[in-house]
């Protein structure tokens, strides 16, 4: 039983991740139907940038004295610089390409996150870069059961920044205007919804999102290198998919099915075929349910 | 008229200096093949480097008479067999003389039957698969050591040293990790050390929770990390000390790189590695690391034997006098050298000979542990 626990704390990290960035996936293509295959490198740009501010505040000795000060600042820093860089993504590589067809943009989307990928490596180097290690160290044992502080900061965090999402999304009034948008550009347009600026919006919000994991991600794994965006970007793609693109209570719940299948299959039955399993119940929901789990075709939830 | 004269001007503007450049200058051209990119680049960029570090030296004492440059076509090849064929295909096109390279064994292994084909020399800096020499290729050479010397060393320590009964092993299915993982398992099921399970994990994975949990779950005496490159080893080591498991973790030599403490930092203390033995005192050392550390950075696992490689093609060219691969193969077989990483003398194979023994990490730093022969070292 014990090992259950463990498991399944180890999953719901994980998938909490998973789910962060698989948001900024489904956000975007709720807005304009468009895949954002660059969306794993503002992911591990956060983390490049997360790394970056916490050095330096490791240097000016702020992080031993003022810990939770230096981690606020360093998670609002990353966040407000992935969401600029996704705006300028978006106006260098998807507006001009609005009026042409899906896959003009979409194939845009995947030379971005070459380009992004290999710009990170020429900047930022080969190599790994270590997170400082000073913070949240430790952890609770109870009975066998290990938790360390790290996993309690990201379970906090992650469970604050989506119920953050969900009041913007549907409380306010610029959460009904990007619904909307999702709905119908024209119609939000008639009534004053300037949909450029949504769309600006989607993507600096689905970025700031994956920042945040991509700090939370370095902290927990100790290190991040040019080419962490990758899988975790496929991953998310997945879980939106199998949450129903388009829906943001899918794509948490995407995110965390997938978190969780990955960790039982590979704690229960081999870590070699972890990957397949969770592709596996990916196929399946989809043979069933080809909208995905919340996905419907006219839903007002869509954003 | 006009026209016609004033094309010319530009052609032979454009083309003199070239033709005299062909007949002035002539350059020797050596391949490279490793990572550059994806999840190996800096180990393959150790590579690079440790090749561009020997040309530098090498041409620093003269060079190779005839010849005015020598030129390095550092190729990559991502580790994956189907580039690093593209990248021989391309280095025979170029007609280098030789090649180092690469580092993956299931890279080294299907280019280097490309470059067979054309009689093109490759000296492996770190490919340690069996299979690399043992294939009978004319033309290929190794300077590391061999999976099948290193398996039974770490499995010797693993039981004498520090007296383990149960091991976990784990591996992420390379040619060289799954390979090295699978030996070492059949040496110490015969020394009599039970291996309560071998786990697989994939490459560029991250997250390692799921498999520690099940390794901490099993208690066993050594847990035993077979990864290719120190990266994910580094993210392994950390994860493992984060959910406290009190196995006591033994890897190899893909690891032995200072990057790895640098990541793992206090997590890394008081593991174990075999790597193949270098003396840090001999002269041939502190030149290199005089020269490489300013301008490379700490030195990693494989740049001083790509160092070797490169420097003992050239002088083997140099020898010969010419770039037939005949006698280049005749002067690398008469060689007795000492060379940065160890002392180099070629077998019928193509090997060097290995000399494994157990490093451990401590202070930060890895330091010679334990020989198979002598046993506790200190």
């Amino acid at each position: 039983m014990d090992y259950f626990i463990q498991q399944f704390i180890n999953g719901i990290t994980l998938g909490g991740l998973y789910a962060l960035i698989a948001l900024g996936y489904t956000m975007v293509y709720g807005v304009i139907q468009l895949i954002n295959f660059a969306h794993g490198e503002f992911f591990a740009a956060g983390g490049y940038v997360g790394v970056i501010v916490l050095s330096y505040l490791t240097g000016l000795g702020l992080l031993e004295t003022h810990p939770v000060l230096c981690l606020t600042a360093s998670f609002a820093l990353t966040m407000a610089y992935c969401a600029f860089l996704a705006v300028g993504v978006e106006k260098v590589a998807y507006k001009p390409l609005r009026k042409q067809s899906r896959l003009a943009a979409l194939l845009s989307a995947l030379g971005m996150s070459i380009f992004l990928s290999n710009g990170l490596m020429l900047t930022q180097g080969v190599y790994d870069k270590a997170y400082p290690s000073e913070l949240f160290q430790g952890m609770i044992q109870v009975g066998g059961i290990t938790i360390s502080y790290l996993q309690i900061m990201i379970l906090c965090m992650t469970g604050v920044l989506l119920v953050c999402l969900n009041t913007l999304v549907f409380k306010t009034k610029i959460g009904m205007a990007m619904r909307a948008t999702a709905q119908d550009k024209i119609m939000s347009s008639l009534v004053s919804i300037s949909s450029n600026r949504i769309i600006s919006l989607t993507f600096a919000i689905g970025a700031g999102l994956a920042a945040a994991a991509g700090i939370m991600v370095g902290l927990y794994y100790g290190s991040v290198r040019y080419d962490m965006g990758f899988l975790p970007g496929i991953k998310a793609f997945a879980a939106a998919v199998l949450g129903g693109i388009g829906n943001i209570t899918g794509a948490m719940l995407g995110g965390l099915i997938i978190g969780m299948v990955e960790v039982f299959g590979a704690g229960y039955i081999s870590g070699e075929y972890k990957d397949v399993f969770a592709f596996i119940i990916l196929i399946a929901v989809l043979y069933f349910k080809p909208t995905g789990i919340m996905g419907e075709n006219i839903d007002d939830t869509r954003v | 008229m006009k026209r016609k004269l004033s094309t010319i001007l530009v052609l032979s503007l454009v083309l003199v200096p070239l033709m005299m450049g062909g007949a002035v200058a002539k350059t020797l051209k050596i391949g490279s093949m490793s990572p550059l990119t994806g999840p190996y680049a800096s180990d393959g960029t150790d590579i690079k480097n440790g090749v561009l570090t020997a040309i530098e030296v090498f041409e620093e004492q003269g060079g190779i008479p005839g010849y005015d440059k020598i030129e390095l076509f550092a190729q990559d090849t991502a580790c994956d067999p189907k580039q690093a064929v593209a990248a021989a295909n391309k280095l025979i096109n170029l007609e280098v003389a030789g090649v180092v390279g690469a580092y993956c064994s299931s890279s080294t292994i299907p280019s280097s039957e490309a470059l067979s084909e054309e009689d093109i020399p490759m000296l492996t800096p770190a490919s340690t698969h069996q299979d690399v020499t043992d294939r009978g290729l004319p033309y290929m050479f190794r300077l590391c050591g061999r999976d099948d010397d290193q398996a039974p060393a770490a499995a010797k320590f693993i039981k004498e040293a520090l007296g383990a009964k149960t091991m976990f092993v784990v591996d992420d299915k390379t040619t060289y990790s799954q390979g090295l993982a699978d030996g070492v398992v059949k040496a110490a099921k015969e020394l009599g050390i039970q291996v309560l399970d071998h786990e697989h994990v994939n490459q560029g994975d991250k997250d390692f929770a799921a498999v520690l949990t099940k390794a901490k779950a099993t208690n066993a005496d050594v847990f035993y990390m077979s990864l290719q490159g120190y990266s994910p080893a580094a993210l392994m080591t950390l994860q493992a000390s984060r959910i406290g498991m009190k196995s006591q973790i033994v890897t190899q030599d893909a690891v032995f790189q200072p990057k790895y403490m640098e990541v793992a930092k206090d997590a890394s203390e008081g593991v174990f590695l075999t790597y193949g033995y270098t003396d840090p005192n001999t002269p041939e050392y502190k030149a290199f690391e005089e020269r490489y550390v300013p301008k490379y950075g700490a030195i990693a696992a494989y740049a001083t034997y790509a160092y070797d490689a490169a420097t003992v093609l050239l002088n083997a060219i140099k020898a010969a006098g010419s770039t037939d691969p005949a006698k280049i193969k005749a002067e690398l077989m008469k060689m007795d050298v000492q060379g940065v990483a160890k002392q180099i003398k070629f077998n019928e194979k193509g090997d060097s000979g290995s000399a494994y023994i157990a490093f451990k990490v401590e202070g930060g730093k890895f330091v010679p542990y334990w020989d198979p022969e002598k046993g506790m070292l200190k």
